[in-house]
């Protein structure tokens, strides 16, 4: 084929976030505008990028001279949602290092990414549809748009090659229904929960992962290199409040058995049962 | 400072989706408190007549933005559509329903405009002059207040939670809005649309059910969907529903899905099992009239929703309902 040439030299950057885990225990901090990680609090990769990644992997099996790199802007921790994307087989870690815990807009994150991939020339972009934590679903995006990308969201399935430089994608709609486009490389794509199920590590993976040194940058603090400061940001967070605990409904109380009891009694009330 | 509301009107087939009517109720809600007027843009193939009937519903003015190019929905013919003349416009907010398509495009043309973004919008608040928006974090369990920093703002609304008929025109007094048009010039695409496909499994088992008894990913494991099945066998027109993190688990098929991007559903009684309650899947239930929650987390987010709820482990649970309704049929 034509276009496995070009294919074979593809660079795809995945960009992976570190989140807090919400099933867990979270508490919003003193200052009403942040969280606290509590403890047994996890921290992990956002599951939508863990898809991104196993993308790239796939592609990377179907085009073995493709080469993938993992991305994580974030503080300190966040290496090892890098780390974890090496473990999962990425072949490059690179960590944007954020001084601080504070909040970052997703137009700051993107541009720090955008200034770490302005030059890099990556064919192919991946990254979650959205963070689990804010749910934003807006650096992906705004990543594209920065580096003059075209871009599609929500991604259920990508088809290689219709012809050189030309990738085919749906997306998803509401109700299941889906898209179709035609994209042409250099391209972003964000992916939707479903697309593929992601792997466990593999050992020879995992090994190699704990002696591989990331590239890390400093970035949006002090002493950071120009193009890796933080722009303003654009918005600004009022305050996080927990919403009241139930609008109208009530919660049963009581044994288990008097909970069955009572439940199947409002049922039976409303003609349910 | 312009105090402008643009809304960016959502249509399929040149009809104008009711999200439409829920952002345009947003923007009124959010004009009411302010000095500024909110208008209309309706971008399509031919949206002459959607744009009148929009202007004649809403009293609004209206801009049919016109294309061939505009025919199915695609990133990039959107935002050279919409970014030139809204950069022109100036408008305080511009306001795009939280569909798989305004998502798609409203980051990026916040960034095109260098304007402030805010997406899933469920309200907002004003306070001493500080308009912040309100939006659902870490899966409903944290409501973020977030306000915009820049003169102009590219929101997402949330639908299914402003009411539509709100948008129509009140009383007699007001006039048909004007419907101005606007084609807007060709130009090369890296994108190119390739047209839409159905819904792989048609199947209607969710829509037609009195009761859904649906999964989230709390029941823990796979084989625990048994007793979801068994807690469904006990009404006689049921369905089994799940959460989107069920699917991807690859527990049950996306059929099942309810949510955002799978059913929208309202049957007389939803059980949520082990369902957190983010505003994807709320989206596609809250029109149950009746919602019962079990869930082990006492902050998970579904109880905000629900009429009854109860915290318990479903695994020990389900097995006393059942066993209670069994002496109830007897008795």
């Amino acid at each position: 084929m034509v276009s496995e040439g070009r294919l074979a030299r593809m660079r795809i950057l995945v960009c992976v976030k570190q989140v807090l885990d919400s099933d867990g225990p979270i508490r919003i901090d003193a200052a009403g505008g942040g969280i606290d990680a509590m403890p047994g609090a996890l921290f992990r990769m956002n599951r939508f990028d863990e898809f991104a990644l196993e993308e790239a992997l796939r592609i990377r099996e179907k085009f073995p001279g493709t080469r993938i790199d993992a991305l994580s802007a974030g503080p300190e921790r966040a290496a090892g949602t890098v780390r974890k994307a090496l473990e999962m087989g990425a072949d490059e870690g690179i960590h944007l290092v954020l001084g601080d815990e504070c909040y970052r807009t997703p137009f700051e994150i993107a541009s720090l990414i955008g200034a770490y991939a302005g030059d890099k020339h990556y064919d192919l972009i991946l990254a979650g549809v959205m963070a689990e934590d804010d749910m934003q679903a807006q650096v992906g995006p705004m990543l594209a748009e920065i580096l003059g990308y075209p871009w599609t969201t929500a991604v259920m399935a990508v088809r290689w090659p219709l012809f050189p430089g030309t990738i085919h994608v749906e997306r998803e709609l509401e109700g299941g229904r889906r898209e179709a486009f035609d994209v042409t490389l250099p391209a972003l794509l964000t992916v939707q929960s479903g697309i593929n199920r992601p792997r466990y590590p593999a050992l020879s993976h995992v090994l190699r992962a704990r002696s591989q040194a990331l590239i890390t940058i400093g970035a949006g603090q002090e002493g950071a290199v120009v193009p890796f400061s933080l722009p303003w940001p654009r918005e600004r967070i009022v305050k996080l409040e927990e919403p009241p605990p139930m609008k109208t409904g009530m919660i049963l109380s009581g044994s288990p058995t008097e909970k069955a009891e009572r439940l199947l009694q409002i049922l039976k009330e409303r003609a349910l049962l | 400072m312009n105090d402008e509301i643009i809304v960016i009107a959502e249509l399929s087939d040149g009809r104008v989706l009711s999200v439409t009517y829920e952002v345009i109720a947003f923007a009124r809600a959010i004009a009411a408190g302010g000095s500024g007027r909110v208008r209309i843009v309706a971008p399509g193939r031919e949206v002459q007549a959607a744009a009148r009937g929009l202007a004649d519903e809403t009293g609004m003015d209206v801009l049919a933005l016109e294309d061939d190019a505009l025919e199915l929905y695609n990133t990039e013919v959107w935002m050279t559509a919409l970014a030139p003349w809204l950069a022109v416009q100036k408008p305080r907010y511009i306001c795009i329903p939280h569909t798989s398509r305004g998502c798609d495009f409203a980051p990026g043309l916040a960034v095109r405009l260098g304007a402030a973004c805010v997406t899933a919008a469920e309200g907002f608040q004003q306070q001493n002059g500080v308009v912040s928006f309100v939006r659902s974090i870490f899966n409903g369990k944290i409501r973020m207040h977030i306000t915009p920093q820049t003169d102009m703002a590219v929101l997402t609304v949330l639908p299914g939670v402003f009411a539509a008929q709100e948008a129509s025109r009140k009383g007699s007094c007001s006039s048909p809005g004007h419907v101005q048009f606007l084609r807007i010039p060709d130009h090369p695409q890296r994108i190119r649309a390739m047209g839409m496909s159905p819904v792989a499994t048609q199947d209607l088992d969710l829509m037609l059910a009195d009761v859904i008894v649906s999964a989230g990913r709390g029941i823990g494991a796979e084989e625990n969907l048994e007793w979801i099945r068994r807690l469904a066998g006990l009404f006689s027109k049921s369905a089994v529903g799940c959460s989107r993190a069920v699917c991807d688990l690859g527990w049950l098929d996306h059929k099942h899905q309810v949510g955002l991007t799978g059913r929208t559903v309202a049957p007389k009684l939803y059980i949520a099992c082990g369902i957190s309650g983010a505003a994807q899947h709320i989206a596609g239930m809250r029109g149950s009239r009746f919602i019962l929650a079990i869930n082990t987390d006492p902050r998970a987010a579904i109880f905000q929703f629900a009429d009854a709820g109860i915290g318990e482990d479903l695994v020990t649970f389900i097995p006393l309902v059942l066993e209670k309704a069994s002496k109830l049929n007897f008795s």
